[in-house]
């Protein structure tokens, strides 16, 4: 969901000058509309994220990069994953199904046979 | 409070009641580190566990609070951190475009159904269509019969047109193509969805394609009929009221509804109600009481057992 500035940064817990900053870096990459800036649920939970590494737990700008770096390839092969596990799902699914419409053919066959 | 007794903070980050700021300090980055839920976007016991060690965190690390937890003059459930939405909740999603194919990019390479898969979803990221941004416009009873043409202001401070076809009922969303944000690779952009609320207006009503309204007329306008004016939301037309109209006497005007798709138009329904002049005029109220035939006349006379 798209959400004002305002409420980005009530949000996110950061102020104007670091939400620039780390657009700057790359940290955040919200769409941009017609040369304005579109924030998300999205970006202010990132931008949340980015907060508590650098405060709570002392992660330095260039550990913040690589932080991202790997929590966004998780997120990637989350993604993958999902995908892969309802492709199964829709194969077991058809296989099930196949294999019911054989057994009833079996049946029906040994009936017609007396 | 038996039962939902809340653990220690010195446990709950497994540091002596005497410990130092920061030993404090330093007990919590350990734990969070491992516990914080966006760097364990799968284990969902792990929400749970840092709120309680941020919890027990945010009581020991604020030297006041800390002495008064101390003094036992409060206890450890004013600790709880209010909860926030983490990133992961979003990122799973598929609004997710910070997510990289870097971790599995390789696999995509061979040529068995796994690559296959790998590959597919390496291109719908790299061809992902915009977003679809949501809008609400309210507008007035009027317009949603005649349309016409709205400017939203956005929070990004750009505008969008929207031209509002007539007829058009609450709750109905316009879909403008192309004005959400833009697309990545060979994704175009997404849609803007307006969802158009339509405000009531304490004169219409409206039932499908027609109208409806109640409009007060006279006891004299009822008795001996008249042309009367009529708003419609087209404007005002005159229409005749025949002599000896009731209240609940409902007159159609034609083709003065919501446009109906082909062209045609829906009616307005105009139901009369006859409204007496308050307070009553002295000559109608003699003529009243010498009126023998009023008095005869039961209105009631169907209902009556």
């Amino acid at each position: 969901m798209t959400i004002d500035t305002d409420e980005f940064l009530a949000r996110s817990g950061i102020d104007m000058r670091l939400l620039q900053q780390w657009i700057e870096r790359e940290w955040l990459r919200p769409d941009r509309g017609d040369a304005a800036l579109i924030l998300s649920e999205l970006d202010a939970a990132r931008a949340r994220l980015i907060r508590d590494l650098k405060g709570d737990f002392g992660v330095n700008d260039e550990g913040v990069e690589i932080v991202l770096h790997l929590v966004d390839q998780i997120h990637g092969l989350r993604r993958v994953l999902v995908e892969l596990r309802r492709d199964m799902q829709t194969t077991r699914r058809s296989t099930i199904r196949r294999t019911r419409v054989r057994k009833v053919g079996q049946i029906a066959a040994k009936r017609r046979r007396p | 409070m038996a039962g939902a007794r809340v653990k220690n903070p010195y446990d709950i980050l497994g540091v002596a009641p005497a410990a130092s700021a920061a030993e404090i300090q330093s007990a919590y980055r350990k734990l969070a580190k491992k516990l914080h839920p966006d760097l364990n976007p799968g284990d969902k016991g792990a929400e749970e566990k840092f709120k309680e060690v941020a919890g027990a965190y945010d009581l020991l690390s604020d030297p006041e609070k800390r002495k008064r937890y101390d003094a036992g003059e409060i206890d450890e459930s004013g600790a709880e951190r209010p909860q926030h939405q983490y990133y992961r909740d979003f990122a799973d999603s598929d609004f997710g475009h910070y997510a990289s194919d870097g971790g599995f990019a390789d696999f995509a390479q061979g040529d068995d159904p796994f690559a296959d898969l790998f590959r597919r979803s390496a291109e719908a990221r790299a061809n992902r269509r915009g977003r679809d941004l949501h809008y609400r416009l309210e507008i007035s009873f009027v317009e949603s019969i005649t349309g016409g043409s709205e400017r939203i202001t956005l929070p990004t401070g750009g505008t969008l047109d929207v031209s509002i076809p007539a007829g058009i009922v609450d709750g109905q969303t316009l879909r403008l193509k192309g004005k959400g944000t833009p697309g990545s690779g060979k994704g175009g952009p997404g849609d803007a969805l307006i969802e158009i609320e339509v405000r009531p207006d304490p004169r219409f009503k409206r039932d499908g394609d027609d109208i409806t309204i109640d409009l007060p007329i006279s006891l004299s306008e009822a008795v001996l009929g008249g042309k009367i004016r009529v708003p419609t939301p087209t404007g005002d037309v005159t229409m005749t009221v025949p002599a000896g109209a009731n209240s609940g006497t409902t007159l159609r005007l034609k083709g003065k509804g919501a446009p109906r798709r082909g062209g045609a138009r829906g009616d307005e329904f105009v139901k009369l109600r006859i409204v007496l002049e308050k307070p009553i005029d002295p000559d109608l109220r003699a003529f009243v009481s010498n009126w023998e035939a009023g008095k005869a006349f039961n209105p009631r006379e169907d209902i009556a057992r």
